[in-house]
């Protein structure tokens, strides 16, 4: 009997215990290094922290409510309103209003907008446009559409970021930002009572500190990814979502679509993806994933060089300017393009770092959210080529992919994923379904 | 230019010509010396440059050869041929080339392709031709980079030990402005790189090139004047051999250095690049100039001593001849009492005592001739005084004795022959009168008294007064020629019309059957002459050399002083007198005196 007690103290013990380790606690502090600028669009990793948006995609991609509770479209599509939620307030303390909502998205987007005009009408906010704009909601959950407080109450610019978010930026001190909890988050306090974040820090570095314990959570490029593994880091990594793709100007001789085809066609996408991306997310020829789309393998990715001296067909092209968007293997992965390229006659030229406007652009899109027609949207968003999508079926958007990838303008080549490595104190760490790191539902181990 | 003087510049030229020669020869064998000495230096230091050179190469590839023996790479090379995935090896390379400080370094897998490349690690998977160049110890390549550009390096290749098929290493470093920067040189040694990216190694040595004086770089740069390296430059490329030489980077001497352009050259004979070993010559000129400023010193020190030296020499033997050429002007001028000192029994000496003994015979010669003329003289003013006074005195005999017989004349008659001989003898006592007074008046010439006059109112004055000369005799016509210029003179304007007067009175008696006199003036240089020519019958040459000589006439009354008197009032003026005639011309006499200052 007292054997037969024992043994069901214990399991009760045990249980007990079990029931301890898994349950979050608030405090402490997350320290979080990142390479770049944390406030950089698109995926500057304060930005989500501190901000939030009109509307928002959980984890699965889904399309969720977050600063509006609901939205309603009328005169197909071509007129959208949405209705705030309400008792929000800024860091400040400033309540959200369809006004200055309507006031950040307007500083958000003032040259270019997906919609022609939008007005704040008591509690909603407005957006009307000529076409059509069947994506809007999963569009504003994008990270450029995020609400930040433009001016307070007394009418003033606020000295810092000021948004609804989690956390609250409190201090910027020795290349550390410190973001502090916020205490009254319309939805609902984050665990970690504050996050430092220390900005451009090379992985190198990162990596070190996360060996050392002076890290919680670092950066892990794709291209790294296998190295953290083999070194038996704690990754996280997000599906493929960023979208690696060579945009080309249709100026000069590039006009023709035929010298635009032969770039395509000289590129050899296997060895970014098999060395310079170490075999890291997919090769793809289609502006979606596979996962998403169902059809990207229908379009082929293989190198032809023969077809691309076809193409040329010996047009002299001039110097043809080379741009990268970021550094370390994006640098490589356009130096790799210009060598295929000057293997197929054409004479490339890297573009300075930092430089954007070029013949040639290597760029990353962020694909998110699980619905295709919105991530396409976004795509063309991003590529300053925004349509309206509104194909539904996977044969229509094969199709709309098609006849948008026939002219050439946009040469897809690797999907990516993104990455994080974190250190032994983190618990229920997420990828959020843009690939930053959901740190508002992260808590530590040894918080008290 | 005097003995002297030219004895003076004999000697200094000829004692300057020696001592130049022996500078200039001294001069030539110094830079010889110092050329040899420099062209030593200059082997010897391009030859120790060379050294270092080849160890730098050794270098590299010691340098590939420890990476190839590393454990990780000997692991890496083994993973690879196992594996046959080469993409974890990506940044291999440049991991390796960063901790043995190579600036190339490229793993190249068993199928000729690269693995991982440090310098352009976007290459990978494509072909590495240099990886066959196993044997070679290092070799220079021309590496193409992603910029495009083609730098030069020193490459190596090594086989990782262990992995078969093999798994080689090309690495290298860059033989740019660093590369140089690291070489020890001595002082004053500059190296100096030209490489031109794709022009020596792709365009071959028969190619057309222009050379780029920006393309030489040394370890501080572009080398200064680079331009004045293309020739040597060149010839080393075109040639595949070094080539030397000295340049003179500019205008000053001591700008110059030794130049020494070696080609580099690929595995395949070409001339890639061209390393250039310039030692400066400034401390060499420098040393130069010093001994030959001290030769110049020296030279012209002597060339000093030498002109002081022939000063005294040439006054040593020109003296007595400046005494004999002064004592033969002496003479010349009338004096002939000049004597030279004698001094030595050499041949100036004979010459001076030869001097003295023709000037004192000279003298003497003078003295019996001016006797022998005062005693001519005499005898012919003698002759001359009893000619002139004979004829008046024959009258008068004549009239005492033809007064004396008329004594015995009736008184009337005797009245009558009286009144006749007392006008004969007052007459004939006036022409005595009138000789002695022409011969007191030769004796006491006055002394002129100058007045300013125009030459034109003097002869115009002469003119005017034997205008009308001619009236009662035969028919003589005066006419005048003068230049309009004024014609001013210093002179006694009594005297020159007394001259005037005299020729123009000589002119009229030389033309008895009567002619022209004329009488013409104008200004010559300085002077105004004054020509009074009649068209008379002339003088033979013997007369007019005499004409001028007291007492002596060719006319039959004559006293043969009035042209001396003329020439003596000329000669008192500063002037001259001369006669131009021809036997049945004429004669002209031509009066030139100095002209009055404005």
């Amino acid at each position: 009997m007292f054997r037969r007690f024992a043994i069901s103290f214990v399991f009760t013990l045990a249980a007990l215990g079990a029931t301890a380790r898994t349950r979050p606690h608030y405090g402490g502090t997350l320290r979080v290094e990142v390479a770049g600028d944390p406030w950089q669009r698109p995926s500057g990793i304060a930005r989500r922290l501190v901000y939030d948006g009109l509307t928002q995609l959980d984890p699965s991609g889904a399309l969720q409510p977050a600063l509006a509770i609901s939205w309603e479209q009328d005169n197909s599509f071509h007129r959208w309103q949405f209705r705030l939620r309400p008792g929000v307030r800024f860091h400040d303390g400033t309540v959200l209003t369809s006004a200055t909502v309507v006031a950040s998205l307007k500083a958000s987007c003032s040259a270019r907008c997906p919609w022609d005009a939008v007005k704040a009408v008591g509690p909603l906010v407005i957006f009307t446009n000529d076409s059509s704009m069947p994506n809007l909601p999963a569009l504003l959950a994008s990270d450029q559409f995020l609400i930040a407080l433009t001016a307070n109450a007394d009418g003033k610019t606020p000295a810092g970021a000021m948004g609804t978010g989690p956390f609250q930026a409190s201090d910027f001190k020795n290349g550390v930002l410190a973001l502090a909890a916020n205490e009254n988050c319309w939805s609902g306090r984050p665990f970690a009572d504050s996050v430092e974040i220390r900005v451009h820090r090379s992985i190198r570095d990162q990596w070190l500190d996360l060996g050392l314990g002076r890290a919680d959570l670092v950066e892990v490029p794709a291209e790294q990814l296998r190295q953290a593994q083999q070194q038996r880091l704690s990754v996280l990594t997000s599906p493929p979502i960023v979208l690696l793709a060579l945009q080309v100007s249709d100026a000069g001789l590039l006009a023709n679509v035929k010298v635009r085809g032969a770039i395509a066609a000289a590129v050899d996408r296997s060895a970014l993806y098999n060395v310079i991306f170490q075999k890291q997310g997919e090769v793809t020829a289609s502006l979606l994933p596979q996962k998403m789309s169902g059809y990207s393998f229908l379009f082929p990715t293989a190198r032809d060089l023969n077809k691309a001296h076809e193409l040329r067909g010996g047009l002299a092209t001039g110097e043809l300017t080379l741009s990268v968007e970021g550094e370390g293997a994006m640098q490589l992965a356009g130096q790799r393009i210009a060598l295929n390229l000057r293997e197929a006659g054409f004479n490339v030229q890297m573009a300075p770092v930092g430089v954007q406007h070029s013949d040639l652009m290597l760029r990353k899109f962020l694909i998110s959210g699980n619905d295709p027609s919105a991530a396409l949207e976004r795509i063309l968003w991003d590529a300053d080529a925004l349509v309206p999508v509104t194909e539904q079926t996977s044969a229509d958007l094969y199709k709309r992919e098609q006849t948008i990838l026939e002219n050439r303008k946009i040469i897809t080549l690797v999907d990516l994923p993104l990455g994080y490595a974190s250190g032994a104190r983190i618990r229920d760490l997420r990828v959020r379904a843009d690939g930053t790191p959901d740190l508002a539902g992260t808590s530590m181990e040894d918080a008290r | 230019m005097s003995l002297r003087q030219k004895l003076l510049l004999l000697f200094s030229l000829t004692v300057a010509a020696a001592v130049a020669a022996v500078a200039w020869t001294v001069l030539v064998r110094i830079r010889e010396v110092f050329e040899r000495r420099d062209r030593d230096e200059t082997s010897l230091f391009v030859s120790q440059f060379q050294r270092e050179f080849q160890h730098r190469s050794a270098d590299v590839a010691a340098s590939i050869d420890r990476i190839s023996a590393e454990e990780r790479v000997r692991n890496m090379a083994f993973e690879l041929v196992q594996s046959s995935d080469a993409s974890p090896f990506l940044n291999e390379a440049q991991m390796l080339a960063q901790d043995a400080r190579l600036d190339f370094l490229e793993i190249v897998g068993p199928d000729g392709s690269i693995v991982s490349s440090a310098q352009w690690p976007a290459r990978f998977g494509y072909p590495e031709p240099a990886a066959n160049n196993v044997a070679q110890t290092s070799f220079l390549k021309r590496e193409e980079l992603s910029d495009g550009s083609t730098p030069l390096g020193l490459f190596a290749v090594r086989v990782i030990r262990g992995a078969e098929p093999a798994v080689r290493l090309v690495g290298g470093v860059r033989m740019d402005q660093n590369f140089l920067a690291d070489l020890p040189v001595a002082p004053g040694m500059q190296v100096g790189l030209y490489s031109e990216e794709g022009g020596p190694g792709r365009a071959g040595r028969d190619a057309v090139h222009r050379f780029d004086p920006k393309r030489l770089v040394g370890a501080d740069g572009v080398v200064p004047s680079a331009e004045r390296y293309a020739a040597l430059i060149e010839r080393a490329r075109t040639s595949g051999h070094e080539a030397s030489g000295i340049l003179y980077l500019t205008p000053s001497r001591q700008d110059s250095v030794a130049a020494t352009a070696i080609p580099l050259k690929n595995s395949d004979g070409l001339a890639l690049a061209v390393l250039t070993v310039a030692i400066s010559r400034s401390g060499l000129v420098a040393e130069q100039q010093q001994i030959r400023t001290i030769a110049y010193g020296v030279a012209a020190a002597g060339i000093l001593l030498a002109i002081v030296f022939s000063l005294w020499i040439a006054a040593r033997v020109s003296r007595p001849i400046e005494q004999l050429a002064r004592a033969a002007e002496e003479v010349a001028s009338g004096s002939w009492d000049a004597r030279v000192p004698v001094g030595g029994n050499d041949e100036v000496g004979v010459l001076a005592r030869s001097f003295n003994h023709m000037t004192e015979q000279l003298a003497n010669q003078r003295e019996k001739l001016v006797q022998s003329e005062r005693v001519a003289a005499w005898r012919e003013l003698a002759r001359r005084l009893a000619h002139e006074l004979k004829n008046p005195l024959f009258p008068l005999q004549l009239t005492v004795e033809n007064l004396a017989r008329a004594r015995q004349l009736p008184p009337a008659e005797f009245d009558e022959v009286f009144n006749e001989s007392t006008q004969t003898l007052s007459m004939e006592i006036g022409n005595l009168k009138k000789i002695i007074g022409r011969f007191s008046d030769f004796s006491k010439m006055p002394k002129p008294e100058l007045e300013r006059i125009d030459a034109r109112d003097a002869v115009s004055r002469v003119r005017n007064l034997y205008a009308a000369a001619g009236e009662d005799g035969p028919r003589i016509e005066v006419v005048m020629k003068l230049e309009e210029a004024p014609m001013p003179l210093m002179v006694d304007p009594e005297l020159i019309h007394r001259a005037l007067s005299n020729l123009v009175l000589n002119a009229k008696d030389a033309m008895p059957e009567g002619g022209t006199v004329t009488i013409s003036a104008g200004n010559r240089q300085h002077n105004v002459e004054i020509r009074v020519s009649d068209t008379g019958q002339g003088m033979t040459p013997e007369e007019c050399e005499r004409l001028f000589t007291p007492y002596y006439t060719t006319k039959q009354h004559g006293t043969g002083l009035g042209l001396a008197i003329v020439q003596s009032i000329v000669a008192d003026h500063a002037g001259t007198i001369a006669v131009e005639s021809c036997e049945g011309q004429g004669a002209t006499f031509v009066i030139t005196l100095p002209r009055a200052d404005a």
